[in-house]
């Protein structure tokens, strides 16, 4: 049972690389892709219907991590405290950004909007790859410093590819200037995921010393797995209602 | 302060404005879901205006659900590890259950509900908006699960210095939950009701052109208020009768405790009179009494006022314990914890969430003001301006 959960927080997290990697690597490449404001409209249009379903994967690892790994969750979030504290405020902002920008008419508050899902995405990639570097040491040094730095910039490069083969997936010869196909979106996905997949390995170990008891671990699976078929359909609902073919930039877009 | 204030100073924070934005989610979810299915039912425009509108200011205020959501859930582990360490394995579970079964389902729903204008097949749209109804109402359930948890922790023994669950039926048959659940389902109701019923009274007011629709709206309000006042008072009432078997003294003990639930009483029954005395009897005329409009619009916070009392006399008034009778808040707190770490994350959280929530309150009261001819939520029609012009000139 504790392995069944293992993956389960193991597949959340990758899931929440391969799909919110995307957004954040678009809301990096903004101030560069998008140098007129239709531009940034249009991107963020293209992945705008995606990152409520998105980001929502993040929301699922830490309930997973609380519900059935409960002594990780306060050791790794406590261990990891000024990057947590830095992701929740870079998240909120990028997330401000998207709600926000077209809630008022006048281009000085569309732009200071982009400005912030900039910003936002930019501390969300940097906040993870430091996290990621410091679970990878075990969480013994300081959580902030140089290599973790280094990882930073690795995770923000790999989202940024990711979100440029997305943008020329969803945009064929829109602002990328090119077209990728569904495949190489796959590949791109693998790559923003790599990450997280090499450390969810090397912590599973750790991970399972630390798992809840079989009998809340039976509570969990016997409510929450009935619900998969509608989660996982959901989710591919989302991409069958927005993929390339439905016209991204003929309806003006909430966000 | 000591470290121990600053972290629940920080909960407290987060914690307010969450349910601040959230009671009105609740409130206003299935009233946008009935409008949108009357319009799907009728295909008559003025219920598709009423569904864009209403479902807009829902969109606007949701954002600050999600902002202070984030924080409230991840605050767990920076702050208050000694919890999952302890009652992990217990109070984790409806957590667990609560992002999985019903978070995940709702923002996805709901991402297709405000991008699948124009999109997706009529019914399969109005499923989407029940669907985000359904799920929050059951992410209500789960977090009041596990609430009453800390309130009164039933299903669950000590073995070896950590509790653990020994009986699941038991979180969901906690008289601390049976009869808090209605009360605050009843509460968000009601507060959905109120903002339709001042932000109608303002267009009505202003003699604005859209007179059918709020004269609609503004009755919808009422008659949705006086339903929630009656649940929410009903529902508050017999909280006492088991609260006495749980925590007996809660409100004498903690002078704010009972502060809170005094003034929460103060409110909710003012208001309960006028509305099952004056609003309800008089829902046909009230739109046409331009004299009671004002008034209308002052009262649009009250229910939210309550609400931020109720929250205060249910919480302060289990101090010093987080999970009643077994583990105090001091213990609680996570080992390590320094005051410059959370005064750091303080002034970034309730400065950020804050400034957030002053100006959507503000994007909410333009969306009002400018009324249903001004939606962007499900607008149809090209996005560019440029292939707009040629349109409109033929």
């Amino acid at each position: 049972m504790d392995i069944l959960w293992l993956g389960v927080l193991a597949l959340l997290l990758i899931g929440y690389f391969a799909l919110e990697g995307f957004d954040i690597g678009l809301g990096l490449l903004l101030p560069v892709l998008g140098r007129t404001s239709r531009d940034r409209d249009r991107i963020v249009a293209a992945m705008a219907p995606f990152v409520l379903a998105n980001e929502v994967w993040l929301v699922a690892v830490a309930g997973v991590l609380f519900g059935a790994f409960p002594a990780a969750e306060g050791e790794a979030l406590f261990g990891l405290y000024p990057l947590v504290v830095t992701l929740l405020l870079s998240w909120i902002v990028r997330d401000a950004g998207l709600w926000f920008r077209r809630r008022l008419d006048g281009s000085a508050w569309r732009a200071a909007w982009d400005w912030a899902i900039f910003a936002g995405s930019a501390g969300l990639a940097l906040s993870w790859g430091m996290a990621l570097a410091a679970i990878a040491g075990g969480l013994s040094g300081p959580a902030v410093g140089l290599p973790g730095l280094g990882a930073g910039l690795l995770v923000a490069a790999a989202f940024a590819f990711h979100g440029w083969t997305f943008a020329s997936w969803r945009l064929p010869d829109g602002p990328t200037g090119s077209r990728r196909t569904g495949r190489a979106l796959l590949v791109s996905a693998c790559v923003a995921a790599a990450p997280a997949a090499a450390v969810a390995a090397a912590t599973a170990p750790w991970l399972l010393e630390r798992a809840a008891p079989a009998g809340t671990l039976g509570v969990l699976s016997v409510i929450i797995l009935p619900f998969t078929p509608l989660m996982v359909g959901a989710q591919v609902w989302v991409w069958r209602a927005f993929g390339p073919r439905s016209a991204a930039d003929r309806m003006p877009s909430f966000f | 302060m000591d470290v121990l204030d600053l972290a629940r100073t920080q909960f407290a924070v987060t914690g307010s404005l969450h349910f601040l934005f959230v009671v009105l989610t609740l409130g206003l979810a299935p009233l946008v879901a009935i409008m949108h299915t009357r319009y799907a039912l009728t295909g008559r425009p003025l219920h598709e205006r009423r569904t864009r509108f209403w479902g807009q200011i829902y969109v606007i205020n949701y954002a600050l659900g999600i902002f202070t959501g984030l924080v409230m859930e991840f605050q767990f582990g920076l702050s208050w590890s000694g919890l999952s360490h302890y009652a992990g394995d217990v109070f984790g579970a409806p957590l667990a259950i609560e992002t999985l079964g019903a978070f995940f389902l709702e923002s996805t729903f709901l991402g297709l509900w405000i991008f699948g204008w124009h999109r997706l097949p009529k019914w399969l749209h109005v499923a989407c908006i029940w669907l985000v109804t359904l799920t929050a109402y059951a992410s209500a359930l789960w977090i009041m699960a596990a609430n009453s948890f800390l309130q009164n922790p039933v299903g669950a023994v000590e073995r070896g210095g950590r509790l653990v669950l020994t009986d699941f039926g038991a979180l969901l048959t906690n008289p601390a939950l049976a009869m808090s659940l209605p009360h605050v389902i009843g509460a968000a109701l009601w507060a959905g009701g109120f903002v339709m019923m001042g932000a109608s009274a303002y267009h009505l007011f202003r003699r604005t052109a859209d007179r059918e629709f709020f004269t609609g709206s503004l009755r919808f309000g009422v008659i949705v208020a006086s339903v929630g006042s009656l649940v929410t008072v009903g529902f508050g009432y017999a909280q006492f009768g088991m609260l006495g078997q749980y925590q007996p003294g809660k409100f004498s003990a903690e002078p704010l405790a009972g502060m809170g639930l005094g003034l929460m009483i103060l409110i909710g029954q003012t208001l309960q009179l006028l509305l099952a005395f004056v609003l309800l009897p008089a829902v046909y005329w009230l739109p046409r009494w331009r004299w009671a409009q004002p008034l209308l619009m002052a009262m649009t916070p009250l229910p939210f006022l309550a609400a931020i009392f109720g929250w205060l006399a249910r919480e302060v008034g289990r101090q010093p314990w987080l999970i009643n009778k077994r583990l105090t808040v001091a213990d609680a707190m996570s080992p390590g914890l320094t005051p410059g770490m959370v005064t750091a994350s303080l002034i970034g959280f309730a400065g950020v969430l804050g400034l957030l929530a002053v100006v959507d309150y503000l994007l909410i009261a333009r969306a009002v003001r400018r009324g249903p001819s001004s939606v962007a939520l499900g607008a149809p029609g090209p996005a560019d301006p440029a292939e707009r012009a040629p349109a409109l000139s033929l």
